[in-house]
C-alpha cells in the first residue's frame, strides 16, 4: 500500500520554486490533495461533464476529442476552444482541468486566463516542443503532468509540477503500462531508499532527476506530490487495481465516454475507487456495465504509435 | 471509571480527499501536551468508508475534498442516513473542513444542478467556491481566539499565527435561526439545498437543539478585495467572512488546518471530543 504524503510537502518540492511562483506550492499542491480517493474523467462537452458530476466524479477534463478518437482520427492535436472549456466550467461546480502540449507555454498561459483549474501538460496533445517542457513555477494555475518512471516523475516535479500520474497507454482501454509505469516509479524509490548518499547521487545522474528530490522521494518512499493512475483504465476493477498499486487516484480519459453506459460505469468506478480494498464493492459495482470500450491492444502496437514516448 | 472509558475511537470520513492528511495531524496531535486537565485516554484513529467503521466511532472529522462526489459516494455507500444519525441524532463531536463544513451545513448554495444531499447539523448557510476558482485560492495567517489557553502560550495566535490554505472555500454567508426542524425559509429559496432534521434521541442531544451558533472566526477584508465579487447575501465585509463556526457538538472550518503541519486546532478539537465522551 502506498506510503503517506505527509501533511507538508518536503521542502525539494518547495526549494526548486526559486522564489518566482506566483501561488505557493502549498495551495497548488492543496487542491491535488482535494482530489485524491477521487475519480477525474475525460469530457468532451457540458452534457459529458454534467454525467461525470452526477456519477461523483471529483473533477473533469475538458478536452476536444478523447484519446480514443485523437488516436483513430490522427492529425495535430491541440488546446481545446476556450469557449468550449467554458461551457464545462460553466455547467459544473467540480474543478474543471484542460491540457496544454508538452512546451506550449502560451496555451498555458491561455488557459490560465481563461481560469481552469489545472493544466494538464499532456503527451496526449502532439508535442509543440521536442526538447523542453513548460516551466511551471511562475504560474498561478497548478500543472499535472505524466511519467513512465521516476526519473521522469521528478523532472517534472523539478519545473514546477504539482500533481503527478502514471502515463500509461492513454485511448487503448488496455491498463498493461499504467501499471508498468507505477510499478517503474515504486521500484525505483523502494531501490533509492536502500542507497548511501553516494549511491544515491549516481542514481540522480543516471536517471535524469534533481538530487534533492529523489532524495526527499527516497525519504518519503513515494512521491512527494500526489499521484494518480491514468492512461488505460477502462474498469471499476482496473481502477481499484491502480489504487492498490499505491496510486491516490485515478483518471479515466475514453474508458468511460466510449463504452456502453457511461453514466453507470462513471458511478461504477467512482466506488471502487473509494473501496478498493473491499472486492464484495468491487464485485457489486462490476456488475451488468454493459459493453466496456472495444480496445487496443498495447503489445500488438507499433512502437511509433504510443503516446507515452512523448516527453523528455 | 474502568480502564475501558478512556479509550476514545476517532474516525477521519475516508470516502474522497484529504482525509489522511487528518488522520496524520491527529496522530500527531495526540502526542502534544493537552490543553486542559482533562483525563488522559487511548486514543484510535480509523478510516470510515462503511457505517460499521463509523458505528465504532466517538467523533468524526469529515474532511476536505469534493463535496458532491462525498454526498454521493456517501448515498450510495449508505452512509448518508448514518452520518445523519450520528451528527443529529447521537450528537457525537464532529469536525468539518471545507467540503466537510458544506456537508455540516443546514443550508448551502452554489451546488451542482440538481442540489446536493446535505448531512446538516449547523444552522448556517454556506457560499460553495466562495473566493472563485483554484486561482484564487491562497494561505492566510489566522487569528483563531479559541484556541488561546492559560496552559499554553504557544496556542495565542497573536503571538503565533494559525497559518491557513484555503482552495477554492466556501463561507458561512449566513447565520439561520435555531430550528429543530427543517429550514423552512431556506428550503423555499431558489437554488439554495437543505438538510433533513432528524429527532435526537437522548436529554443530553435534546439539548443541543436551540444551541446558539457560535462564529469561530472570521477572515477580514478578502471578500472585499475579489476581483470579481459574487452576490451574496452576507455583503456586511466590515466584519469578514465567517470562517469558523461551532454549534453544540458541530464544528466546521472553511479552510484547511490538515494541509499545514499545525497540529493545534486539532489538540483543540480532541480535547472537545474527551470532554464529550466524559460528559455522557
Amino acid at each position: 500500500m502506498a506510503a503517506e504524503l505527509p501533511v507538508i510537502n518536503g521542502h525539494g518540492a518547495q526549494a526548486n520554486g526559486n522564489g518566482e511562483s506566483a501561488t505557493s506550492f502549498t495551495v497548488k499542491a492543496g487542491l491535488a490533495r482535494m482530489l485524491q480517493g477521487g475519480v477525474i474523467m475525460d469530457v468532451v462537452n457540458a452534457e459529458q461533464a454534467r454525467i461525470a458530476e452526477e456519477a461523483g466524479a471529483a473533477a473533469v477534463m475538458a478536452l476536444e476529442r478523447v484519446p480514443a478518437d485523437i488516436r483513430a482520427q490522427g492529425g495535430v492535436a491541440r488546446m481545446s476552444d476556450p469557449r468550449m472549456i467554458q461551457e464545462i466550467m460553466e455547467a459544473v461546480t467540480i474543478p474543471v482541468m484542460a491540457k496544454a502540449r508538452i512546451g506550449h507555454f502560451v496555451e498555458c498561459q491561455i488557459l490560465e486566463a481563461v481560469g481552469v483549474d489545472y493544466i494538464d501538460e499532456s503527451e496526449v496533445l502532439t508535442p509543440a516542443d521536442d526538447v523542453h517542457h513548460v516551466e511551471k513555477h511562475p504560474y498561478k494555475v497548478p500543472f499535472v503532468c505524466g511519467c513512465r518512471n521516476l526519473g521522469e516523475a521528478l523532472r517534472r516535479i523539478s519545473e514546477g509540477a504539482a500533481m503527478i500520474r502514471t502515463k500509461g497507454e492513454a485511448g487503448t482501454g488496455d491498463v498493461v503500462e499504467a501499471v508498468k509505469h507505477m510499478r517503474t516509479v515504486t521500484a525505483e524509490i523502494l531501490k533509492a531508499s536502500t542507497l548511501s548518499e553516494p549511491e544515491l547521487r549516481v542514481m540522480a545522474k543516471e536517471i535524469g532527476a534533481p538530487y534533492d528530490l529523489l532524495k526527499e522521494a527516497a525519504t518519503l518512499k513515494r512521491l512527494p506530490v500526489v499521484n494518480f493512475a491514468a492512461g488505460g483504465v477502462a474498469t471499476p476493477a482496473d481502477a481499484a487495481l491502480m489504487m492498490q498499486l499505491g496510486c491516490d487516484g485515478v483518471f479515466v480519459g475514453s474508458g468511460i465516454f466510449k463504452s456502453g453506459n457511461a453514466a453507470k460505469r462513471a458511478r461504477a468506478i467512482v466506488q471502487a475507487v473509494t473501496h478498493f480494498k473491499d472486492p464484495k464493492v468491487l464485485a457489486e459495482v462490476s456488475k451488468d456495465l454493459g459493453e466496456a470500450m472495444v480496445g487496443l491492444n498495447v503489445a500488438k502496437m507499433d512502437e511509433g504509435e504510443k503516446l507515452a514516448k512523448r516527453g523528455w | 471509571m474502568t480502564q475501558d472509558q478512556f479509550a476514545i475511537t476517532v474516525g477521519v470520513l475516508a470516502l474522497q480527499g484529504a482525509f489522511s492528511e487528518h488522520l496524520q495531524l491527529l496522530r500527531q496531535a495526540a502526542t502534544v501536551k493537552r490543553l486542559s486537565a482533562l483525563p488522559d485516554v487511548k486514543w484510535t484513529f480509523i478510516e470510515v468508508r462503511t457505517p460499521e467503521q463509523l458505528a465504532l466511532c466517538d467523533g468524526l472529522i469529515i474532511p476536505g475534498g469534493e463535496s458532491t462526489t462525498m454526498s454521493l459516494v456517501a448515498a450510495r455507500s449508505n452512509l448518508l442516513e448514518p452520518l445523519r444519525e450520528f451528527v443529529k441524532v447521537h450528537r457525537k463531536p464532529v469536525w468539518g473542513t471545507c467540503a466537510g463544513l458544506i456537508l455540516l451545513a443546514e443550508s448551502a448554495n452554489r451546488t451542482k444542478k440538481g442540489g446536493q444531499e446535505l448531512i446538516g447539523g449547523l444552522d448556517v448557510r454556506v457560499n460553495r467556491n466562495h473566493f472563485g476558482r483554484q486561482v484564487e485560492s491562497f494561505e492566510a495567517n489566522l487569528d483563531l481566539p479559541f484556541l488561546r489557553s492559560e496552559e499554553r502560550e504557544d496556542f495565542d495566535t497573536n503571538r503565533v499565527p494559525f497559518k491557513s490554505v484555503f482552495i477554492r472555500a466556501p463561507v458561512v454567508e449566513m447565520i439561520l435561526p435555531a430550528y429543530e426542524g427543517v429550514q423552512v425559509e431556506e428550503e423555499a429559496k431558489d437554488e439554495t439545498v437543505v438538510a433533513p432534521s432528524r429527532k435526537p434521541d437522548s436529554e443530553e442531544a435534546k439539548k443541543a437543539i436551540g444551541a446558539p451558533v457560535e462564529v469561530m472566526a472570521t477572515l477580514p477584508g478578502r471578500s472585499a478585495a475579489l476581483p470579481n465579487k459574487v452576490a451574496t447575501a452576507h455583503t456586511e465585509d466590515k466584519v469578514g467572512d465567517i470562517i469558523a463556526v461551532r454549534q453544540a457538538n458541530v464544528f466546521g472550518t472553511s479552510f484547511h488546518p490538515e494541509l499545514t503541519g499545525d497540529s493545534r486546532i486539532h489538540v483543540w478539537w480532541l480535547d472537545q471530543v474527551r470532554a464529550a465522551v466524559g460528559a455522557i
